[in-house]
């Protein structure tokens, strides 16, 4: 399951949570799973793009909407990318 | 004295709480675990004269050691000897909450599942086999509902029983030859050590690699030398073949046989709505079209509604302000000096660019509406593509997007690429995106000459802004910064109706940014340039003769080929430097102290001044030139030098003027005015 999330993810280049469970035959909460379990062993990452302002425009009059996180985004890890290579 | 201790254990929402709850009543007390900020909860009740203990742990999906609440959950049931767990299931998501489950069985404990929620589950039409189920994992399961307080006295009498049957913990998931294969040979070099631990979950775990467990055993006294050799070759071995996810996927696949034919539920829907929807959204020759088809919508209705209506009524307001504090000023005899600040400097010159804000209250509305819905992810995958072949990762479009609302936290927001040339050329483009403040330049020359089109116009302008800065991406990724983009992997979630709460808040959020600059940043600005458009005092107040109009006089030359070299729009373009609102603010001090005759509407003025003309090329030369010194101040920050700032400065500056030049030149040259 978790290879066949990984393979899909690389295939892909999104992540939709009903198109892997489609595929996959699994229950959308499985994939929420499986996505979490690849997270935490670091065969994908999960990239923060809304830390930007966190650090210095405190004062900025827009500080309070710019660290919003419009898109999640990841990245597949060396680790992941070696995993699907070897398999 | 209890007469055992129960711990409970379950995934977060599983209801696990209610059922403490409902078990314990009101004895119970809440502490903290040694050493660790997390909630430590106790509590007894009496079960046929017998008094037991009752032990919360912390909801968790696994018993890793990646939390705090996994560490301390997987403690107590290893050291902290529960004679009995209930592990709390959610009837809904019994799948899910199957892992943990299979995790507590590896562990050899007594173990059983309270299937709670079942009201719930049935309202989903989810059937159970609990027999069929209880038989495939071996354990007792009992439906519960702990919000009603049902099945709490039978889930109790089977864990009373199960405490005291002496029951052998079986070996639930069976794992691959080359698993169990290192599993024998750890459990033969682990046979006869004192472990607080069972054998074989221990060689499970070092054959994962958990850190906690293998730092245990090497401190442990009777660890011997065979097998810390045997750990470290195994580890040499096997570290690039992934055996943690074969082993995570072996206790899924043990889940997933424990629910087949015993769980029956309506099958998902094969084709949601967000897939139908994305097979047109997210086309590869739709994709873009249909972007540019919403944003032409986002713009139309943002012209109309934030400036023909509520704009109108802003105005007016302002206006009328004006004339009320003129009035209140005469009657107290105010000096003249201050009076004219007052009314040119404070209210034609702040208050023009406060009577801009029902159009970005409009224009962010509709912005954070469709990034609610969950739309704006799906505008930045279908630019991926784009975005790559001109030599950037589709990540960046997510920073231009940003960049719409404020160019800092855009540029900021770049640091999280990967690469420098990402990083780079994201921040050199990032200027072209028009922001908020832009937004009111565009809106006094839309309203003065191309009302009838006003939307298109908006949008032709922040699509005029975008392309640029693609073009000038290739540019740098051909010149500047060569080299091989990252590949980033964005998620689509779901489409979903906004709610009403997030999108006010993203849409205060901007206007409180765009009152918070007009009260400092454009009052201070403003200030200074009435200051200076008013003396000497022995010459007319805002004429050329001031030392404003002086200074204006003689950087007007500049834009002369553009078709606007008078001072006053010359000034005003500086003016934007330190914040784009200022051009508006300026505009309406200087025209409102000229043409004191036409009141105080700047759009009146700014028919006398431009031309159509005219009016596009300042409009596109505001949108190119150089951003505001926050914009470059950020650009050094993050650059960590004072060339690219610089560089940003000069070169879109140029840009802005070659742009405007062209339009004029070209405009003229065709017969346009």
């Amino acid at each position: 399951m978790l290879r066949g999330i990984l393979r899909i993810i690389s295939r892909d280049g999104y992540i939709s949570r009903s198109q892997l469970a489609k595929e996959l035959n699994i229950l959308k909460d499985i994939v929420d799973e499986g996505i979490m379990q690849l997270l935490r062993r670091g065969y994908l990452l999960e990239e923060n793009t809304g830390e930007g302002c966190a650090t210095f425009c405190v004062k900025c009059p827009f500080a309070r909407n710019c660290s919003k996180e419009i898109v999640k985004t990841f990245k597949i890890s060396a680790k992941g990318e070696r995993y699907l290579k070897n398999r | 004295m209890a007469s055992g201790t129960i711990a409970l254990v379950g995934n977060p929402n599983s209801g696990k709480t209610t059922f403490f709850n409902a078990l314990t009543g009101s004895n119970q007390h809440v502490g903290n675990w040694p050493g660790v900020t997390v909630e430590k909860k106790e509590g007894s009740f009496k079960f046929e004269g017998e008094k037991y203990h009752v032990v919360d742990l912390p909801g968790t999906y696994s018993l890793g050691a990646f939390s705090e609440d996994e560490v301390v959950a997987r403690n107590f049931i290893l050291t902290g000897n529960p004679d009995v767990i209930i592990d709390v299931v959610d009837a809904s998501n019994i799948e899910r909450n199957l892992y943990l489950t299979t995790q507590l069985l590896e562990m050899g404990k007594k173990v059983v599942i309270a299937l709670n929620m079942v009201d719930e589950a049935e309202k989903r039409n989810i059937d159970f086999d609990i027999d069929g189920l209880s038989k495939k994992l071996g354990i007792p399961v009992i439906p519960t509902i702990a919000t009603k307080g049902k099945g709490i006295k039978d889930i109790v009498k089977a864990a009373i029983d199960l405490m005291n049957r002496n029951m052998a913990a079986e070996n639930p998931v069976q794992y691959g030859e080359t698993i169990e294969h290192h599993i024998r040979n750890i459990e033969r070099l682990l046979a006869g050590k004192e472990l607080p631990y069972p054998t074989r979950w221990t060689a499970l775990k070092i054959i994962e690699g958990d850190q906690e467990i293998l730092n245990n055993i090497k401190q442990s006294p009777h660890l011997d030398q065979n097998l810390t050799d045997y750990i470290e070759k195994f580890h040499q071995d096997h570290r690039n073949e992934d055996l943690e996810l074969e082993i995570i996927d072996a206790k899924y696949s043990f889940a997933n046989k424990a629910v087949d034919g015993t769980i029956k539920r309506p099958a998902e829907e094969t084709v949601t709505i967000t897939d139908k929807i994305d097979r047109i959204f997210t086309n590869k020759y739709l994709g873009i079209p249909i972007f540019a088809g919403i944003m032409l919508i986002v713009f139309q209705l943002t012209f109309v509604l934030g400036e023909e209506i509520l704009g109108g009524l802003a105005a007016d307001l302002i206006d009328g302000l004006g004339g009320l504090l003129a009035m209140f000023l005469v009657y107290l005899g105010a000096p003249g000096l201050f009076t004219s600040f007052m009314i040119d400097g404070v209210i034609n010159g702040v208050g023009a660019v406060v009577e801009f804000v029902p159009l970005i209250l409009v224009l962010y509305l509709l912005l954070s509406f469709l990034e609610d819905s969950g739309y704006m992810a799906r505008a930045a995958y279908v630019w991926d593509d784009l975005m790559r072949r001109l030599g950037l990762q589709g990540k960046a479009f997510i920073s231009l997007i940003i960049g719409f609302g404020c160019n800092v936290p855009g540029i900021m927001s770049a640091r999280t690429l990967d690469n420098k040339k990402d990083r780079m050329i994201t921040t050199l483009i990032t200027p072209f995106m028009s922001c908020g403040a832009k937004l009111p330049i565009y809106s006094i020359f839309i309203a003065a000459f191309f009302s009838r089109h006003g939307g298109l116009i908006l949008f032709s302008l922040y699509a005029f802004g975008i392309l640029v800065g693609l073009i000038m991406a290739k540019i740098f990724s051909k010149t500047l910064f060569k080299g091989e983009s990252s590949y980033f992997i964005m998620e689509l979630p779901p489409y979903r109706i906004p709610t009403l709460r997030n999108v006010l808040r993203n849409m205060w959020d901007n206007v409180y940014g765009f009152l918070k600059r007009a009260g400092t940043v454009i009052f201070v600005v403003i200030t200074l340039l009435w200051v200076l458009a008013v003396l000497p005092v022995s010459v007319e107040p805002y004429s050329q003769l001031s030392i404003l109009g002086r200074i204006g006089a003689f950087i007007a030359p500049i834009f002369a080929p553009a078709g606007f070299g008078s001072w006053q729009e010359s000034v005003a373009l500086f003016a934007g430097i330190p914040a784009k609102e200022a051009v508006v603010g300026t505009l309406g001090m200087l025209y409102a102290g000229q043409y004191v005759e036409q009141g105080a509407i700047l759009v009146n003025a700014v028919k006398l001044q431009f031309t159509s003309l005219t009016a596009l090329s300042y409009m596109v030369m505001t949108l190119l030139y150089t951003p505001c010194i926050a914009t470059l101040s950020v650009v050094g920050k993050e650059t960590n030098s004072l060339k690219w700032p610089l560089f940003m400065a000069l070169y879109t500056f140029a840009l802005g003027w070659l742009a405007a030049v062209a339009i004029f030149q070209v405009g003229s040259l065709l017969g346009f005015s």
